[in-house]
């Protein structure tokens, strides 16, 4: 211990009596930590992120779709495509003959549309969404002025709308535009109500410019051909999994599967959804301590160059301190202490360097990132480990020196 | 002649046929050839020889920074002779004080921090290895001096910091190499003196040296050349056989 605090007392000596030439050595180092900083930065941010946009389905509440979620892996989308579509029959047949099932919600969408009134017209980017009476319960939307349709309006198919935040601002600037009429693909709709503002999905895409009409309506202009996607509600949240066996069941039933088969549709759950998205945060963690390995191993030359020089410099040094009864593992442990700390300098201002860059991606983009504590920890124990992978060679060539002849060294 | 013949047990160093080969571009130099004396303890030695005779070959195995190749070196009661590098190194620590015709102090270190460094080694507190450099400069009154680096330090000022980083762990003996070679006359005077009183204290010197005059002062001398012991008397004797009267300074 007290040798290890006399070569750490010597490391700092030597750190600080040459900073210039200490910091521009590190700078590979500093780059690589402050890489997978930044990077598990943003993965954990985007991570978090879609645990709460993705999560919106209710703690009790399944969808049922007939394409897999996300789209980060390599999908065979034709061979999806293939698969029967979900209709309202389907529908039907589960508020029938799924007892533990308790709401049905299916709706569809269609982005890139436009909303008019006589005077001013959205860009054609609203996604429009058929929706039943059901979908404010799984759907996590609410009414912030004005109402929902009813279950009349619903299923007679009136041409009634609920315009989300973004679309009622631009049509209806510093009006509430309950009551009015909006137009799309040319069909007049009395707007009824103004959803609740929702924020964008992952910091990018609004989740408010958007309007709700009923399912019916919504298949009348936009075709009954297309899939419906299907939240469902357990009765109770200890019935969550029978619900789903219920679903599955009567859904390889209804599309008679056979027992050695998969299922042609699918069931997606906060957990299922998170999980695809988990796939791809490792995927990029990978890359990212690749790029950051890439980077250690260019900053441990840097250190075993420094180191080398170190050692030659003071070649002089190390043979009186010899001389004076240091023994050859001293000599290795002093310089190895010196790469080490040299890294572990590198590694800290790296983590500083990636905190900053963090701080200035949330601020700048407003993309919510947080760096987690093992990325740190991470960061720091692969510095010291190049320190004394790099540091260890100069060290024990420090250590093998003879003292005659090392103190003879101008 | 004094006796050389190995006999004198309970002898501080003990040095029996002693040879070092080197092996320099194919060839073989043959820098000691069969050298015996002994050093009791509290005597003060000058080994003497000019350019080539071997003697900082003897200066390295006495000091234990190199072996021999044959032979028997007993020191303090122990055969270093063929003791490891870190064996040795534990023995330079504790059994010699090392005075350098260069000084070798460190240049970054301040002149107590130099005089600590060997006690660093033998693993000591900060602290008390603090108060044992103090002491030890404080020997060689140098304590007004002690948070200077070397650079800051005139020649005599520096190598009387050498000497006190050689007393401070209380070795069997001081071992000097070229001791005044590298100051002037005056400052070389100084030296010599507080080497007087180290013997006086009852400190064993031994001084490697190729000047005459600086081993008249010392009660006993061994003259090598080529290798070999060819002279091993007092310093007086010694010194004038090799320089006559005048130049010996006596």
């Amino acid at each position: 211990m007290r040798a290890f605090l006399d070569n750490l007392r010597l490391a700092l000596g030597t750190f600080l009596g040459n900073p210039l030439r200490s910091l521009l050595t590190l700078l590979g180092i500093v780059i690589g930590v402050a890489t997978v900083i930044t990077m598990m930065g943003l993965i954990e941010g985007l991570r978090t992120k879609v645990n709460k946009d993705l999560g919106r389905l209710g703690a009790h509440t399944f969808q049922l779709t007939k394409w897999p979620a996300g789209g980060f892996g390599r999908f065979n989308w034709a061979k999806f495509a293939k698969r029967p579509n979900i209709d309202m029959e389907d529908v039907h047949a589960i508020e029938m003959l799924c007892p533990s099932v308790g709401v049905v919600a299916p709706s569809d969408d269609a982005g890139g549309q436009k909303v008019s009134t006589a005077s001013a017209e959205t860009r054609p980017s609203v996604r429009i969404i058929g929706a039943s009476t059901t979908y404010p319960i799984t759907s996590g939307v609410s009414v912030q002025s004005g109402r929902y349709f009813n279950e009349v309006e619903g299923l007679d198919g009136r041409s009634v709308v609920l315009l989300g935040v973004d679309v009622a601002d631009s049509l209806f600037p510093g009006i509430d535009p309950v009551g009015f009429e909006v137009r799309i693909q040319n069909r007049p709709f009395r707007v009824i109500g103004v959803l609740q503002r929702r924020g964008s999905f992952l910091g990018m895409v609004s989740m408010d410019n958007q309007a709700i009409i009923p399912l019916r309506v919504y298949q009348q202009m936009y075709g009954k051909e297309w899939s419906l996607a299907v939240d469902i509600q357990a009765k109770d949240p200890s019935l969550f999994r029978k619900a789903q066996d219920e679903v599955t069941t009567l859904m390889r039933r209804r599309r008679n599967v056979d027992p050695d088969q998969p299922n042609d549709f699918e069931i997606h759950t906060n957990e299922s959804v998170t999980a695809s998205f988990n796939q791809l945060s490792q995927v990029i963690t990978i890359a990212g301590i690749g790029v950051c390995l890439l980077s250690l191993v260019v900053g441990g030359i840097g250190i075993l160059n420094i180191m080398l020089v170190s050692v030659m410099e003071r070649t002089r040094e190390i043979g009186v301190r010899k001389a004076l009864g240091a023994k050859r593992r001293r000599i290795l442990g002093q310089f190895a202490t010196e790469a080490v700390l040299l890294a572990l300098f590198g590694g800290g201002l790296g983590v500083g360097l990636g905190f900053g860059l963090v701080f200035l991606g949330d601020w700048m983009v407003g993309f919510p990132m947080s760096v987690p504590p093992w990325a740190v920890g991470l960061a720091l124990s692969m510095s010291c480990g190049v320190g004394l992978l790099f540091g260890i060679y100069p060290a024990a060539r420090a250590a093998k020196l003879d003292p005659v002849e090392a103190m003879r060294n101008e | 002649m004094s006796d050389g013949s190995g006999a004198g047990n309970g002898r501080l160093i003990q040095v029996d046929d002693i040879t070092r080969v080197f092996h320099v571009g194919g060839e073989e130099v043959r820098a000691l050839r069969g050298v015996t004396f002994g050093i009791s303890r509290g005597e003060w030695v000058a080994i003497i020889g000019q350019s080539g005779s071997g003697k900082s070959t003897m200066m390295n195995v006495l000091g234990c920074l190199d072996t021999p190749t044959s032979g028997r070196y007993m020191l303090n009661g122990k055969d270093v002779s063929r003791m490891s590098d870190d064996e040795l190194a534990v023995i330079r620590n504790v059994e010699i004080g090392f005075i350098f015709q260069t000084f070798q102090l460190l240049p970054k270190e301040t002149a107590l921090a130099n005089v600590e460094l060997p006690l660093v080694y033998r693993g000591m507190a900060a602290k008390e290895r603090r108060e044992r450099a103090k002491a030890a400069l404080d020997k060689v009154q140098l304590t007004h001096r002690m948070h200077h680096r070397p650079n800051e330090l005139s020649g005599g000022q520096r190598q009387r910091v050498a000497i006190a980083r050689a007393l401070v762990s209380e070795p069997s003996m001081l071992l000097a190499d070229e001791p005044t070679g590298n100051l002037d006359s005056a400052t070389g005077e100084e030296i010599v003196r507080l080497f007087e009183q180290l013997h006086k204290a009852g400190h064993t010197l031994v001084l490697v040296t190729h000047e005459p005059k600086l081993a008249a002062r010392c009660p006993r001398a061994i003259r090598l050349s080529d290798g070999s012991i060819v002279a091993d008397g007092s310093g007086r004797e010694v010194a004038m056989a090799v320089a006559g009267p005048m130049v010996a300074g006596v």
